[in-house]
């Protein structure tokens, strides 16, 4: 049985990852920490397991891994103090807010000789395998171009918090789609163009949109939307699309929709109940065997690394208003 | 009122008809090869010649429409100016921006009009967006994202695949959105792209643009000739509470062409309205030639299309982007 804690449920992912130790066999969820102690308290009781408000105590409880899913600038020290204690990790997307972080980060786990991954489920979705499958057996021939989304509802909190979220939308729903795209077509981004800013929800400091063009070292040119777009009346949370342009064909992919228009009085707002595997499950399930086995989780620090590199690219962008390119470090 | 057709393709065929219901009189139908102007004229009772050129300054004639690939605009409409005969020509108005001042001049200089067929401002489901969008129902715009394209079009000689001849889908397809975009949320101010006209084995073009307007609005566009087959088109408009979403696949009428020997055909699904938007911009020039109305399109309008355009294929070759103002 592999014991896991969790760190932090300042995003709301913990939950899901929560609920997904708790239906694995194999795994259980034994212990939880948050540096804001009701929430941590209140995670505990939810969930059915202690709340350790002391971190040195909490890592010391017999663990063998966490899944940190703390606010994204507090990633790093977290991680750094779970290496330090043996512990294997998987730490929430994006996986810093600074390159110099997740490269501390990666060393700090190479040198405690654990194995460090970072939370993109979007490999796990179902639609996302068969995509990949296609892609790997030749179906479309070479891959000409790629139009994304990756569009949600305001998440609200500290995720508008530079000082906590390290950037906005450009930030939070790039690096789902840079790594998924890394992972179909096996190419590296070389340079990327952005155009930015705060244009659709008021009172907050960071980005709540980003139009994104981004060049492959295989060829393949990508837009992508990074956005807060979507408004509370929206029937869910957002989206996750493709449209994949080859030379034997054209692939839409839009990864959540296996759904149900639901139109309840109560609600108000129609909504869609998504009725498709959880692939939050397929992320933990790995991460799971990956600590019993004592090898790296299969998306690992260096995927959170590369994506980081993008977004990181994309702000200087925004900034200069011109196109950069990116080195991978 | 009669009017010269130059140019007898799928759009000088759809633009004769709907000219008709907006009241005016197919009198010539011109082509080269002349061919397919006889097929129009027969339809239309009309006279077929061989020579645009000649068609456009007979007496017999007070309007001209151009309807024939965009490298020849601007000759026909200089040659129709300097007969005195009022102007219809499809979008873009020229290949260049040389050609469209060139067609400007001319016009101003004869003291004819000159209206240019952005056809979108015309569309029903357009002109709906930009009512609730005044409505006040989603707040302040601040993101937009366009979609617009299928099957890539051949045109005689298959002239639109050769994107030296029409600028590819971001000049000949796109410049609907960019001249939308414009028409909804003003002047933009830089303008990058990236496209894959003659970047591949194939005779597609696939294109992703980014605009930044002036009023801060951010808008991304995709426009596909990389389709095997079919026509799409999506807008979605979001702003600060709430957002608009179009998908012309959520239509009364979905059709299913079976596939013909000549391979897949173009079926656009079909929403059916009382009066076609080329039917109401034919309506717009007719009133604008009658005194009553200034159109929706103005020649400034179209040669800023065309510059938006133009900009997001130097954007494309330098990886840069295109400062516009």
């Amino acid at each position: 049985m592999t014991r896991v804690g969790i760190m932090s449920f300042a995003h709301m992912h913990a939950f899901a990852y929560a609920d997904c130790l708790r239906g694995l066999p194999d795994a259980e969820l034994t212990a939880i920490w948050d540096d804001e102690a009701d929430r941590g308290r209140d995670s505990a009781k939810q969930f059915e397991v202690d709340f350790i408000e002391d971190q040195a105590g909490f890592l010391a409880t017999g663990l063998d891994a966490v899944i940190i899913t703390s606010e994204n600038v507090k990633h790093r020290t977290m991680v750094e103090n779970a290496a330090n204690a043996g512990l294997w990790i998987l730490c929430e997307k994006p996986i810093a807010t600074t390159i110099d972080d997740a490269k501390a980060m990666i060393a700090a786990c190479d040198a405690a000789a654990v194995g460090l991954g970072t939370a993109f489920p979007c490999r796990y979705i179902p639609s996302m395998m068969d995509v990949k499958k296609r892609i790997d057996a030749g179906e479309l021939g070479d891959i000409y171009a790629c139009s994304c989304t990756n569009n949600g509802q305001f998440p609200g909190g500290w995720f508008a918090d530079p000082a906590l979220a390290g950037g906005g939308a450009t930030m939070d729903h790039t690096v789902h789609v840079a790594d998924a795209l890394r992972w179909l077509l096996g190419q590296e981004f070389t340079s990327v163009y952005c155009e930015n800013g705060n244009l659709l929800r008021e009172g907050i400091e960071t980005d709540d949109v980003g139009s994104l063009h981004l060049e492959m070292s295989g060829g393949t040119m990508v837009s992508h939307v990074a956005s807060w777009n979507r408004p509370a009346s929206f029937p869910t949370w957002g989206d996750v699309t493709m449209e994949i342009i080859g030379e034997k064909g054209v692939l839409a992919v839009d990864a959540f929709n296996q759904k149900l228009d639901v139109y309840s009085d109560e609600a108000v707002k129609a909504e869609w109940a998504y009725w498709g595997d959880d692939c939050n499950l397929g992320l933990v399930a790995d991460f799971v065997d990956a600590v019993a086995n004592k090898r790296p989780p299969t998306v690992s620090a260096l995927d959170g690394l590369r994506a980081l590199e993008v977004t990181t690219a994309a702000y200087e962008s925004a900034r200069l208003h011109q196109s950069v390119s990116i080195d991978l470090s | 009122m009669n009017i010269a057709i130059i140019g007898c393709g799928m759009m000088g065929e759809l633009h004769a008809t709907c000219a008709v219901e907006a009241g005016f009189r197919v009198a010539v139908c011109a082509s080269q090869p002349a061919d397919a102007a006889e097929t129009l004229a027969k339809k239309f009772d009309a006279e077929a010649v061989a020579e645009p050129m000649a068609a456009l300054q007979r007496d017999d004639i007070d309007a001209v429409c151009i309807a024939s690939p965009t490298p020849t605009h601007a000759d026909y409409v200089v040659a129709a100016a300097e007969a005195g005969k009022h102007i219809f020509c499809e979008k873009p108005l020229g290949r260049t921006i040389e050609q469209c001042d060139r067609a400007i001049a001319a016009a101003e200089q004869h003291g004819v009009k000159l209206y240019v067929g952005h056809v979108v401002r015309y569309f029903h489901e357009f002109e709906a967006i930009r009512a609730q969008i005044d409505a006040g129902k989603i707040g302040k715009v601040g993101f937009v994202k366009t979609y617009r394209g299928g099957i890539s079009p051949m045109g005689a000689g298959g002239w639109f695949r050769d994107a030296k001849q029409s600028g590819g889908a971001t000049l000949d397809l796109l410049i609907h959105d960019l001249d939308w975009l414009r028409y909804a949320f003003g002047d933009p101010d830089r303008v990058f792209s990236q496209n894959l006209a003659g970047k591949t084995s194939l005779l597609i073009d696939y294109v992703l643009a980014t605009m930044r307007f002036s009023s801060g609005v951010i808008a991304q566009s995709v426009g596909t000739w990389a389709h095997p087959a079919g026509f799409r088109v999506k807008a979605e408009v979001c702003g600060s509470g709430g957002m608009i979403q179009y998908d012309s696949q959520d239509a009364p009428i979905s059709a299913m062409p079976r596939e013909t020997e000549s391979g897949p055909s173009m079926i656009v699904p079909a929403s059916p309205v009382n009066e076609s938007p080329y039917t109401r911009e034919w309506r717009d020039f007719a009133k604008w030639l009658n005194g009553e109305s200034e159109p929706r399109v103005t020649p400034d309008d179209a040669r800023w299309a065309v510059r938006m355009a133009l900009a997001a294929i130097d954007s494309a070759e330098s990886g840069q982007p295109v400062t516009l103002s």
